[in-house]
C-alpha cells in the first residue's frame, strides 16, 4: 500500500533523486556507532519540540496560573506527569548528546578545513540549547525556578556598564514578575525554537556540501565510503531507541515535582541550578570580592569565544589526535575541570542537610488548620497569638509541642488556643515545624 | 548500489552499500524502532490531550443556610456563593436558588432558572405563584406549570439536611426540552 502511494507520487513529483540526495550521502570509512550523536541530538530536539508543544496546551504564562496549571497537568491530566517528565529529561539528554556531539566533533579534528562554519554553527546551537534551558527553567513559577532565575539575571549584573541596563531588559523591569515570564516564555516557544530551526538547517547544509569528516587517518578513509542508509541510518535508530527507552523510564520513574509557588518575599529559600550549570554554580563559591566578575562574566566570555573561534585557534593542520598534543591537553585539561567542578558541587549538595521530611508536612499542617489566623511567623499571619518565627529557639523541647497541641491549657494556663483534632503523626510533624524555626539552621 | 537498488554510477569506486538480506534487516529494525518510538508517544499524547475534555465537573454539596430561616409554606429565595473550579482556575459564583419547605418540614428546592428559556423568575406572594417575567410561565409552589409555554415543570435540585443545615448541588439543566437534560 505504502509503496504504491509512494509510486504514484513518484512519478508526478519524481522523488528518487530527492531519496538519493538524503539516502546515499557518502560516509567516508564507512558506517560507525561513534557518528550517531548529531543524529540523537536531532532526535531529542524533536522530541523537546512535541512534548513542548503539548505542555503549551494547558500552561499558562503568567504570575497567577503558571504554577497552577503545570501542577493541573502534573495532577489532573492523562499522562501529564509523564508528558512533563520526558520534557524535564528530554533537555538534560539533550545536553549530554550535544556534549557528547561536540567532543567527538573534537576528538576527530571535525572542525578543520573545510569544516570551520559547520563547527560554529555547531558552537552557537549549543549556547541557543543552553538558553532555551534557561528561559525553560522559571516556566513552572515555583521557588527553585524563581530563585534561581534571580540569581542567574543578578550575574548578568556584574558586567560592567551595561550589567544594570541588560538586567532590566531580561526582567521587563526592575523586578523579577510577569514581564520575565511572558517574555521568557515567548523566547523560550517562540523566538528560539525558530532561531534553533534556522541554524539547525544551515548546519546541516554545510554538512551535505562538505560532507562528514570522517577518520583521522588517511588510510581507513581510503577504505572508501558507505552510504548513509542502511547501516548509519539502523545504528543511530538503534542507539535513538536506546535513548528514548531512559528519557521515558526517567520520566515515568524520576518524578520531578514542584517546590512550593514562588514567593518573592521568601528569602530563605536555596535554588539549585540544573545538573548542567552546577559546574558553574560551583566555581562562583570559589570567587569573591574584585575578582567575582572574572567568574560572572569574564571567564565565560572567554570560554564561549574560544569555543566558538577555536578552528581558527587551532591551526594545526592534522586530524590524528597523536599528532595534536596542545589541542588535545587543553580540551582534556578544559574537560578535567568542567567535571571536577561538577562532582564537587554535587559532593557539597549532598553534604548540606537535606530537610527533614515531616518538617514540610508539619508546615502544610500549619496551613490547613489555620494557624496563621492567630499566630505569626516572619510577619505573615495574625498578631494575636505569640510569634512563632523563632519558636525553636525559645521552645526547644518536642515534648511541649507535643503536649500542648493536645490540651492548650494543661501547659500555657489562660492560653486561648482550641484543641485540635491532630492524631499522633500529625502531633510529631507540627512539633518538628515548631522546632525548625529558629534563628540558625 | 544506490537506495533503490539500482547501480550507482560510474566514478564512484570504493562507494558501498549493504545489499540483500542484510540491507533488509536494517530498513526493518529502522522501521520497527521507529514505529515503536512513534507509538510509545502518540498514545500518552492522546490521552494527554483528550482526558481533560472528557472530564465531567465534580459537583460538591453546599451549605446554603440554616432550615429555620425558610418559613413553612412561602417559597425563600437563598443566595450563596460557590466555587466553581475552571481547569486550574478556581471561579467564585454567585448563585441563587429557591426553597419551599412543606409544612411536615421537607424541603424542596429550585433551580433558579424557568424551564422556558432560562430566564430568572419571581414568586408572587398574592397570587401564590411562582412568575416568570420573560415570556409569562406561571408555576405552582410545586413547580407544576399552571400557564404559559414552559415545557415542563421546574428543576429540582438535589438537596438534603445536616445539622440543621440546607446543602444541595447546583446543576444547571437545558431549557426548552419536556425531558430534563443536565448540562
Amino acid at each position: 500500500m505504502a509503496s504504491r502511494i509512494y509510486k504514484w507520487l513518484d512519478s508526478r513529483l519524481n522523488l528518487k533523486p530527492v531519496e538519493r540526495t538524503l539516502l546515499d550521502e557518502p560516509i567516508p570509512g564507512g558506517a560507525s556507532w561513534i557518528y550517531v550523536f548529531g543524529s540523537v541530538t536531532l532526535f531529542l530536539f524533536l522530541l523537546q519540540a512535541i512534548t513542548g508543544m503539548f505542555l503549551a496546551l494547558y500552561y499558562a504564562p503568567t504570575p497567577d496560573h503558571a504554577y497552577d496549571s503545570i501542577r493541573f497537568i502534573e495532577t489532573e491530566v492523562l499522562f501529564g506527569a509523564f508528558v512533563r517528565g520526558l520534557h524535564h529529561w528530554g533537555a538534560s539528554a539533550m545536553v549530554v548528546a550535544i556534549g557528547l556531539h561536540m567532543l567527538q566533533a573534537f576528538l576527530y579534528g571535525a572542525y578543520k578545513p573545510p569544516r570551520e562554519a559547520m563547527w560554529m554553527a555547531g558552537v552557537v546551537l549549543f549556547l541557543l540549547v543552553m538558553v532555551f534551558a534557561f528561559t525553560g527553567y522559571l516556566l513552572p513559577w515555583d521557588q527553585t525556578a524563581y530563585w534561581a532565575t534571580q540569581i542567574g539575571i543578578n550575574m548578568v549584573g556584574t558586567v560592567p556598564v551595561v550589567g544594570d541596563f541588560m538586567m532590566r531588559v531580561m526582567r521587563g523591569g526592575e523586578t523579577l514578575g510577569a514581564l520575565t515570564l511572558s517574555r521568557f516564555f515567548a523566547i523560550h516557544v517562540l523566538f528560539l525554537p525558530s532561531l534553533l530551526v534556522a541554524l539547525i538547517g544551515l548546519h546541516l547544509f554545510i554538512l551535505r556540501r562538505v560532507g562528514p569528516a570522517g577518520p583521522w587517518t588517511d588510510a581507513r578513509a581510503k577504505l572508501g565510503s558507505e552510504t548513509f542508509y542502511p547501516r548509519q541510518v539502523y545504528m543511530d535508530a538503534v542507539v535513538i531507541f536506546g535513548v528514548f527507552v531512559v528519557v521515558a523510564a526517567a520520566a515515568l520513574a524520576v518524578p520531578f515535582p514542584l517546590t512550593d509557588k514562588a514567593d518573592p518575599s521568601d528569602t530563605t529559600f536555596v535554588p539549585v541550578p540544573e545538573w548542567y550549570f552546577l559546574f558553574y554554580y560551583e566555581l562562583l563559591k570559589y570567587v569573591h570580592g574584585p575578582l567575582e566578575p572574572l567568574a560572572t562574566w569574564i571567564l565565560p566570555a572567554l570560554v564561549i569565544g574560544i569555543m566558538l573561534f577555536w578552528p581558527f585557534i587551532d591551526r594545526n593542520p592534522a586530524r590524528n589526535p597523536i599528532r595534536r598534543p596542545v589541542a588535545l591537553g587543553s580540551g582534556v585539561v578544559f574537560l578535567v575541570v568542567v567535571l571536577s567542578l561538577l562532582g564537587l558541587s554535587i559532593k557539597n549538595l549532598y553534604a548540606v542537610p537535606r530537610a527533614d521530611p515531616s518538617v514540610a508536612r508539619g508546615k502544610v499542617l500549619y496551613g490547613e488548620f489555620g494557624c496563621a489566623g492567630c499566630h505569626r511567623i516572619h510577619g505573615a499571619g495574625g498578631a494575636m497569638a505569640p510569634d512563632l518565627s523563632f519558636v525553636g529557639d525559645t521552645r526547644p523541647d518536642r515534648e511541649w509541642h507535643v503536649k500542648h497541641f493536645k490540651d492548650p491549657q494543661s501547659v500555657s494556663a489562660g492560653s486561648f488556643m482550641p484543641k485540635f483534632p491532630l492524631d499522633d503523626r500529625q502531633l510529631d510533624d507540627l512539633a518538628s515545624y515548631m522546632l525548625s524555626l529558629k534563628k540558625a539552621p | 548500489m544506490s537506495s533503490d537498488g539500482n547501480p550507482i554510477p560510474d566514478g564512484e569506486a570504493g562507494f558501498s552499500t549493504p545489499v540483500g538480506s542484510r540491507r533488509t534487516f536494517m530498513g526493518w529494525v529502522t522501521s520497527g524502532l521507529a514505529s515503536l518510538i512513534g507509538l510509545g508517544l502518540a498514545i500518552p499524547l492522546l490521552g494527554y490531550m483528550i482526558s481533560p475534555a472528557l472530564k465531567r465537573r465534580v459537583r460538591p454539596w453546599v451549605d446554603v443556610g440554616n432550615i429555620g430561616d425558610i418559613p413553612p409554606g412561602e417559597p425563600k429565595q437563598l443566595d450563596y456563593v460557590t466555587t466553581i473550579q475552571d481547569g486550574y482556575v478556581e471561579n467564585r459564583s454567585h448563585k441563587a436558588i429557591w426553597a419551599v419547605k412543606h409544612p411536615d418540614g421537607q424541603i424542596k428546592v429550585f433551580s433558579p432558572m424557568c424551564t422556558h428559556l432560562g430566564c430568572g423568575y419571581r414568586w408572587e406572594a398574592e397570587e401564590k405563584a411562582f412568575k416568570c417575567p420573560c415570556h409569562g410561565s406561571v408555576f405552582d409552589i410545586d413547580g407544576h406549570v399552571l400557564a404559559g409555554p414552559a415545557p415542563r415543570p421546574l428543576d429540582l435540585l438535589p438537596s438534603k439536611i445536616e445539622n440543621g443545615r440546607l446543602l444541595l448541588v447546583f446543576k444547571e439543566f437545558k431549557s426548552g426540552t419536556s425531558q430534563v437534560v443536565e448540562l
